[in-house]
């Protein structure tokens, strides 16, 4: 009886062995390259930003995949956590990813309340963060952090280009603005109002309605009251789509010039749905399928999802790029930080976006910016072409 | 003028539209007494349904049927299995129930239509401008303007003016009573039902030429049902349609002079309206059960 039942001796030591074990094999591996990085994706797969966050997804799984799942020699694991597009249950996911999962790299986050949400914990924990999508000027200046790079935009680069545009081939006077009411909106529209006046253009109206406006008929006959010589304009998925085809549906698509941020036209996530709506659209974009530089990368989305990338799949794509740039500088060896971010600093990466150089000051991306027109492309659907290029633009930054 | 008038129009299409939402939510809410939050999944369900249909190149006239009936036959399913034996519960659990199952729908949609927008590709012939006084207005308007006020006018009629119609609404009244008098209330219920949420289904298909399809459509549509119907007063028609009426023109307006403040404006008004009338525009007098 006694050599089957266990004692708690017996217990004790099994369990002392075990850690023993544990803790000899684990040094090993990990000097034998044998160690998965973990890199955690926080995306939206649910709420308001799910469409862009499966195409994160999708950019981000295409990169491990072409890079043989592995970076700098090692494994790579990739973790995805959906935020919901809400700072709360991202701060929670945050956590669970740095103290439960042990991830190496966070990457991801579309929202800018995410964003700002998470920046103390990841820096208090000195999590190597790259932010994806979130535009937010504030993270690059005056909550920019040591531990968050941000291989994208911020609304300053596209709405200070957007008015460089504006004002010299479009119009110096009689244009009005037209903006989501809420972080995003103000902050693209504000920029580009402060460009535009400092090159001695004069504005109109400012307009604004609330996100997730459903009717946008009576916003669209003030417009053809008006008949302004542009409309800076800026609105988020659905809320774009319903914009641009409501101003079709009045026929006024051809007697109003709208201008925006990328976003307003973005080639996966609205232009699908507006269809010709979106034709004849101008828009400053750190992001183009036509783009030299993402031509590689549009091909091969296609040929996985069969439908062009817009910015969600390219910047998760181009994140990934950055991370595997900064995984190959320490030969996988993740744990010398300061190595991988002085890499990241000193060179430029090559990326699906183009060129991406980083700020010292604040770890932001300085990016060509493109000047989009909405054309037909070859299988005669819409289709964001560069007209013109603005070479490394850089945001004012902490100064600012 | 001519500005004024399409503005009206602008108006009158939007009044519609919420109108059509609130339609088959007051048909269950007020006449049968059951708080269906899943009626924001009937009209998403609806849109998608349309927007596959003429995307598959089928008739685009039968797509608005074909939604109806589609989202019908959900509602049947629905009626079978739980909705029946909510149908004497307090409104508490029926809301719990119906939330529930309205953010399962939500996901089920994502996963089964994906989760980017989509648009109605409208046929060529509802795709033109009238003008009105000089200014364009979309056919497309039009239509839905002429659909939705048949369609008010049909469910009205049914509603009012006929002994099936004087059924449901005796089954609210005195359930009881009703089955004393040989009728079978519990498929008088499940029609009831059934033409809810065909009536959901019809309005998404309709209102997606408008609105396009998109996950979270439903929740925003079951918000504007819900302030329609209770503002309306429950238990009558004319107060949905009135009521819709209200909000429509109130939102188009203010959009069109301050659409800053489009959204305080017209759910500030809407709150006025509550505080003055508490039971709604129109009431009528049932007994609570």
């Amino acid at each position: 009886m006694t050599s089957t039942s266990i004692t708690r001796r017996q217990l004790l030591a099994a369990t002392a062995a075990s850690a023993l074990g544990l803790g000899l094999t684990r040094p090993v591996r990990a000097a034998g390259g044998e160690t998965p990085i973990k890199i955690a994706l926080i995306t939206s797969l649910s709420g308001p930003f799910a469409a862009l966050g499966e195409s994160m997804r999708a950019g981000l799984e295409l990169l491990i995949l072409e890079s043989g799942g592995k970076m700098g020699g090692r494994r790579v694991t990739l973790l995805v956590e959906d935020d919901q597009g809400k700072p709360d249950e991202a701060v929670r996911k945050v956590r669970k990813l740095l103290s439960q999962d042990k991830v190496d790299i966070l990457c991801g986050v579309i929202s800018a309340a995410v964003a700002l949400a998470i920046r103390d914990i990841v820096t208090d924990a000195k999590a190597l963060t790259f932010i994806s999508i979130a535009a937010a000027n504030g993270l690059a200046r005056e909550a920019a952090s040591p531990y968050i790079f941000r291989p994208t935009k911020t609304s300053w680069m596209l709405g200070h280009t957007g008015a460089l545009w504006t004002y010299d081939k479009i119009a110096k006077e009689g244009g009005l603005t037209l903006g989501s009411d809420y972080a995003a909106g103000r902050e693209y529209v504000g920029d580009f109002m402060t460009t535009y006046r400092q090159q001695g253009g004069k504005l109109g109206q400012q307009l604004w309605t609330p996100l997730g406006t459903a009717d946008f008929a009576p916003i669209v006959m003030n417009l053809a009251a008006l008949s302004p010589a542009f409309v800076y304009a800026f609105f988020p998925g659905a809320d774009a789509v319903r914009f641009l085809q409501q101003v079709r549906d009045f026929k006024l698509q051809d007697k109003i010039r709208v201008i925006g941020p990328g976003a307003l036209f973005d080639q996966e996530d609205v232009l699908p749905a507006a269809g010709d709506a979106g034709m004849g659209g101008i828009n400053t974009y750190h992001q183009s399928p036509g783009a030299p530089a993402s031509a590689e990368f549009a091909a091969l989305y296609q040929k996985v999802r069969n439908r062009l990338p817009g910015e969600a799949s390219t910047s998760a794509y181009a994140t990934g790029q950055v991370i595997r740039a900064g995984i190959e500088a320490v030969a996988g060896d993740i744990a010398q930080k300061d190595k991988l971010k002085e890499r990241l600093l000193s060179a430029p990466v090559s990326t699906a976006l183009g060129p991406m150089r980083f700020d010292s000051r604040n770890n932001q991306a300085i990016l060509d910016i493109y000047v989009n027109e909405v054309r037909r492309g070859q299988d005669g659907k819409p289709f964001n072409t560069v007209v013109h290029t603005y070479p490394a633009i850089q945001d004012p930054g902490p100064k600012a | 003028m001519s500005y004024y008038l399409v503005q009206t129009l602008n108006a009158l299409s939007f009044s519609v539209l919420l109108m059509l939402t609130g339609l088959g939510l007051s048909l269950v809410l007020s006449l049968m007494n059951f708080v269906n939050l899943t009626h924001g999944s009937f009209f998403l369900l609806g849109g998608y349904v349309a927007i596959h249909w003429i995307g598959a190149g089928a008739p685009w006239w039968l797509a608005f049927p074909a939604a109806f009936v589609i989202a019908g036959t959900v509602g049947l399913v629905l009626d079978r299995f739980p909705f029946g034996r909510f149908y004497p519960r307090t409104h508490l659990m029926q809301v719990l129930l119906t939330y529930g199952l309205s953010v399962i729908f939500a996901d089920l949609m994502r996963w089964g239509f994906g989760a980017d927008t989509m648009s109605l590709p409208t046929p060529e012939l509802l795709r033109g401008v009238v003008f009105v006084a000089g200014l364009p207005f979309p056919i497309y308007r039009l239509f839905i303007i002429a659909s939705g006020g048949a369609l008010a006018f049909g469910l009205w009629y049914a509603i009012d003016c006929t002994l099936w119609g004087a059924a449901i609404r005796a089954c609210v009244i005195d359930r009881g009573i009703v089955e004393t008098l040989g009728l079978n209330t519990r498929r008088i219920f499940t029609v009831g039902l059934v033409i809810a949420a065909g009536l959901g289904g019809l309005g998404g298909a309709l209102g997606a030429g408008m609105l396009s399809a998109y996950p979270g459509l439903d929740e925003e549509v079951l918000l504007l049902a819900l302030l329609v119907v209770v503002v309306g007063g429950l238990g009558s028609f004319g107060g949905t349609v009135l009521s819709a009426l209200l909000l429509g023109f109130v939102t188009t307006f203010s959009r069109a002079w301050l659409p800053e403040f489009a959204n305080f404006l017209s759910l500030g008004i809407m709150a006025a309206v509550l505080v003055i009338w508490p039971s709604g525009l129109v009431v009528r007098k049932m007994r609570q059960v």
